[in-house]
């Protein structure tokens, strides 16, 4: 495979097969094997705003963890920012931030202040740079008053701009956003929607965003991947998409191109769509 | 230098953390003082039954206070399974795997952070307790020094038998049961309700081939008959075992790795 240094994200042939057991009767069991991802081909340059979308069970979390490291794929190969994940996962972690909308990595009792500091630890933060750091991401993201209060007690819209901060603190060069809007009221959600984009101009943070919420992908995202049955069944640009079902909105688009899959899969046609590059 | 310091900073951060819980320091006190009177009635009527002064070397004075330490022991023991199971069960394990750090550290540092607050509470209740009912220990100064030294040990031991424990959640996803069982055995064999030396001589030999002893019964039995020489064989002991799980969470960390399946994603 060639290497092109400028991509953030390079994926080549990459598949991932879980073993699972099934229950045959009491005591018989029975191995069979899930393709989860199939095959996945697709490069991320540094410095765009991705969405990775897909229907539940698409194969967008394996994807996510094998891109960080988490998983090991039964095949292929990817390569984030330079390095390989499952195998220089602690090295990579100094560059990549994470924020999963489900599960916080804020101290629950204490300050979301207390947090940062520990993170600046953990990242082996420079002491001068980290304040300056911490107090630009506290400016922008409005948590002046927020930073010294218990995180149980924030508003969850309060707390997410408090988990993006926190995993802004040491400069990834790339962000990882599962589902950082679910939950979110609307005006919570566009706030988020637009501090993301915003460092993501500002500091050509390249964005890795995986939603249902359309709203997220059009205002967030410049470009779009959709997976399905552990296939890529789309890459081009939101602005393409758009055009291509002018008339629908997104959520129509995207429901569209899901059925055509399942319809796909049922008459086992190319799918028409596939617009993978 | 800098390993140390971020999983310092989580041990401290962890302490602070359970500062907040108040309550459930306060209850575990109540349940603290009850068991140390009642134990202390029933040992006040074996030794006016057996009409001894001493079992073993160990005045009633000397088993309140031992019974006390282990107390403090037991009661401030890590409650690491049920976070590793729900870390696995949720998948939240992924928000620590992203991270420039070894899970199982995080969970040591976090840990000890932890029961340092609860083992603080604890020893200062049950201490005021033992106090009020038997007066102070002999050798007050000494048994301190010891079992200061021999109590780090201790509860990276135990914490390790927890996290070997915890980490069967990568295959069955509920340790409770096992977890229970860890916790019985430590109690039992580990001598929190008497001394190890009061045991028949078979059952001692048996116990001191297992960690379960150099976790509980070593330190408090430090803490009321100090001696240097059994101290710097129960640090060795200690160190022996710590050394031997932490080669086997280390292998069985490794596989649990490969294990990690989409769990809540």
């Amino acid at each position: 495979m060639v290497i092109n240094m400028n991509n953030a994200v390079e994926v080549e042939n990459l598949r991932k097969v879980y073993e699972m057991h099934k229950r045959n009767g009491f005591f018989r069991r029975t191995k069979a094997e899930v393709v989860s991802v199939d095959n996945v081909n697709f490069s991320v340059p540094e410095g765009q705003a991705l969405a990775f979308v897909g229907p539940n069970g698409a194969g967008k979390s394996t994807t996510i963890r094998m891109l960080t490291g988490i998983l090991t794929p039964s095949a292929g190969y990817a390569r984030v920012l330079g390095y390989v994940p499952w195998k220089e996962r602690s090295h990579m972690a100094y560059h990549i931030g994470a924020v999963f909308g489900q599960r916080s990595q804020l101290w629950y009792h204490l300050p979301a202040s207390d947090t940062f500091d520990l993170l600046a630890k953990i990242y082996n933060l420079d002491k001068v740079e980290y304040r300056k750091r911490r107090d630009e991401l506290v400016d922008r993201f409005r948590l002046g008053p927020l930073l010294d209060v218990p995180v149980r007690k924030l508003s969850l819209g309060q707390r997410m701009r408090a988990e993006v901060a926190a995993s802004l603190l040491h400069k990834p060069r790339l962000l990882l956003l599962d589902e950082p809007t679910i939950g979110l009221d609307i005006h919570a959600k566009q706030q988020l929607r637009e501090l993301v984009s915003e460092w993501n101009r500002k500091e050509g943070l390249t964005v890795f965003l995986t939603s249902h919420d359309t709203g997220d992908i059009e205002n967030v995202a410049e470009r779009v991947i959709i997976i399905n049955h552990g296939r890529l069944v789309l890459d081009d640009s939101v602005e393409n998409l758009r055009r291509q079902y002018e008339g629908l909105s997104l959520e129509e688009a995207l429901s569209h191109i899901y059925g055509l899959e399942v319809e796909s899969e049922e008459t086992e046609d190319v799918p028409e769509l596939q617009a993978v590059g | 230098m800098n390993c140390l310091s971020k999983y310092w900073a989580i041990a401290v951060t962890s302490a602070k953390s359970n500062l907040a819980y108040a309550g459930e320091i306060g209850s575990r006190l109540c349940f603290l003082g009850i068991i140390l009177f009642i134990f202390m009635q029933l040992w006040k009527a074996i030794f006016a039954n057996a009409n001894v002064a001493q079992f073993q070397g160990y005045t009633l004075e000397e088993i309140i206070w031992y019974l006390a330490i282990t107390e403090c022991i037991m009661l401030s023991s890590p409650r690491v399974t049920p976070l590793i199971d729900e870390d696995v069960r949720t998948g939240a394990i992924t928000v620590q795997l992203v991270r420039p750090m070894s899970y199982p550290l995080y969970r040591l540092a976090s840990n000890l952070g932890e029961q340092a607050v609860r083992f603080a509470v604890t020893v200062a209740s049950a201490g005021s307790i033992a106090l009020l009912l038997v007066g102070p220990p002999s050798n007050f100064g000494l048994g301190l020094a010891c079992v200061l030294l021999a109590l780090p040990l201790a509860l990276v031991l135990d914490f390790l038998g927890y996290l070997l424990v915890g980490l069967f959640a990568f295959w069955c996803e509920d340790t409770s049961g096992l977890a229970l069982i860890y916790s019985r055995l430590t109690m039992v064999a580990g001598g929190m309700l008497m001394p190890l030396d009061l045991f028949p001589e078979a059952f001692q030999s048996l116990l001191k081939g297992l960690p379960f002893g150099y976790i509980v019964s070593g330190p408090a039995r430090q803490f009321v008959h100090p001696d240097p020489t059994g101290l710097g064989a129960l640090l060795g002991f200690q160190i022996l075992w710590i050394v031997v799980l932490a080669l086997v969470v280390a292998f069985v960390y490794s596989k649990a790795l490969k294990r990690i399946a989409l769990n809540g994603g």
